[in-house]
């Protein structure tokens, strides 16, 4: 049977995994805002549908991110909380 | 170059920037935490952060679906203007050119290679099931978009794994993208757990590891040859409601779990005479994939054991189906921010806050 320091041991590495992937998401973040501008840039005075579409659709990919973000940080709290009652 | 040349540059590169690999490293680090923690609360009515996590997942796969529109979308544009998805002018439509217009052959033409990245990112899961069925990489691991559920796949393993055909399971697996397959992994618990219970003739429970381990080690490793061991072992002890053995060596690749687990479930219902149940109706109240098998020569089962109830992970059923709110958002081109929200974006790693 599992004892409560295992227990506290394994949501620790789901902690640092979930860390990890919060890291990745955040250097995502980065990379797709630079990409907008850059793209803001080259695309600066275009009306095409498309131009706009795909910006509209990265717009929306880097509010995702940021929901992304934020639900990890509730979960760590949850788990953290969790791991405080054990 | 051309001013409109410098323009599809641009663009080419912007895209090429876009972050489909760190999307993917986010989603492979948050299934590993999601499984973990699942481990932990089985028994547990604590959420333990668990639903919030499945939240953050989806969110990072919608992300990665607007990424990949948003490549479709400048790809369009780049065309409409002219430019091949390269950045170079676009081949005029050959019947117009007139034959003796036509330039001299200058040798076959070059096709503008994939950015590394994304090759990487779409064949490592057929990569890993090439090396865990002892086959080789062939050509023959593109991605079949007909698969998009990991409920489907689930049912293409079974048949493979019924079949005792080790080839059949490689092409099946490797046909599948990448997230169907690792949805497997959400799909298969409850299902092992109740076939286990089946063939056992009670929950299954430690002292039973030994026999589920003789029922499937030998025929899991004449599929899998090159499945590392504990990954069998880490999924009997989980049916078993026990603790993982102790981690040692290199850690587990993503894809052994999801592929093991498929590989079980098919071995489990081969031996009791089973078989998937049909797609549930649209609408039922449990994801697809969390349903009770069915005996293949009963089609009205009321013997079998009752399921755990345990709700499948929201990659589950519908991992190849995305938010449709993306594709056709035309919101006029909302201007992209000029200061990035994630410079200081915070992050929580471990339990030290």
């Amino acid at each position: 049977m599992a004892s409560v320091a295992e227990l506290k041991a394994a949501i620790d590495v789901a902690l640092q995994q979930i860390g990890d992937g919060q890291t990745a998401v955040q250097a995502a973040g980065e990379k797709l805002s630079e990409a907008q501008q850059t793209l803001a840039g080259a695309l600066e005075g275009s009306g095409h549908e498309t131009v706009e579409a795909a910006q509209a659709s990265l717009t929306q990919a880097s509010q995702e991110l940021e929901d992304c973000l934020a639900a990890t940080l509730v979960a760590v709290e949850q788990a953290q909380l969790y791991v405080s009652t054990l | 170059m051309s001013i409109i040349e410098d323009v599809g540059g641009q663009v080419r590169a912007a895209t090429e920037e876009f972050p489909v690999a760190l999307l993917g490293q986010a989603l492979e680090k948050f299934g590993l935490a999601a499984e973990r923690l699942r481990w932990v609360r089985q028994e547990s009515a604590n959420p333990m952060g668990v639903p919030e996590l499945s939240a953050a997942t989806e969110h990072a796969e919608s992300a990665g679906y607007a990424l990949r529109v948003a490549q479709e979308q400048l790809s369009a544009y780049l065309s409409a203007i002219g430019l091949g998805a390269d950045g170079a002018p676009a081949p005029r439509p050959e019947q117009r050119a007139p034959r003796h217009d036509t330039p001299p052959a200058a040798g076959p033409t070059e096709v503008a290679p994939e950015p590394a990245e994304q090759v990487r990112m779409r064949r490592w899961w057929a990569v890993r099931v090439a090396e865990l069925t002892g086959g080789r990489e062939g050509a023959d691991d593109e991605p079949d978009e007909r698969v998009d559920d990991s409920q489907e796949l689930l049912r293409r393993v079974v048949g493979g794994v019924r079949s005792g055909d080790r080839d059949r399971l490689r092409t099946e697996l490797r046909r599948a993208p990448a997230d169907v397959g690792l949805g497997m992994a959400a799909l298969t618990p409850p299902l092992l757990r109740e076939l286990a219970a089946e063939l056992l003739g009670h929950p299954p429970r430690a002292t039973d590891l030994g026999r589920l381990r003789g029922e499937l080690d030998g025929r899991v490793r004449d599929l899998l040859p090159g499945l590392p061991p504990p990954v069998l072992e880490t999924l009997l002890t989980r049916v078993c409601r026990m603790p993982p053995p102790r981690a040692s060596g290199e850690p587990p690749h993503a894809a052994d779990s999801a592929v093991t687990a498929g590989v079980a479930t098919g071995l489990l219902l081969a031996r009791l005479g089973r078989d998937l149940p049909a797609t549930p109706p649209a609408g039922a109240d449990r994801p697809a994939g969390s349903g009770q098998p069915t005996r293949t020569d009963q089609p009205t089962d009321t013997s079998r054991p009752t399921g755990t109830g345990q709700p499948s992970a929201g990659r589950a059923a519908g991992v190849g189906a995305r938010p449709g709110g993306v594709a056709g958002q035309r919101s006029g081109g909302l201007p992209p921010r000029s200061g990035s929200p994630w410079r200081d974006a915070p992050t929580r790693r471990g339990s030290d806050g």
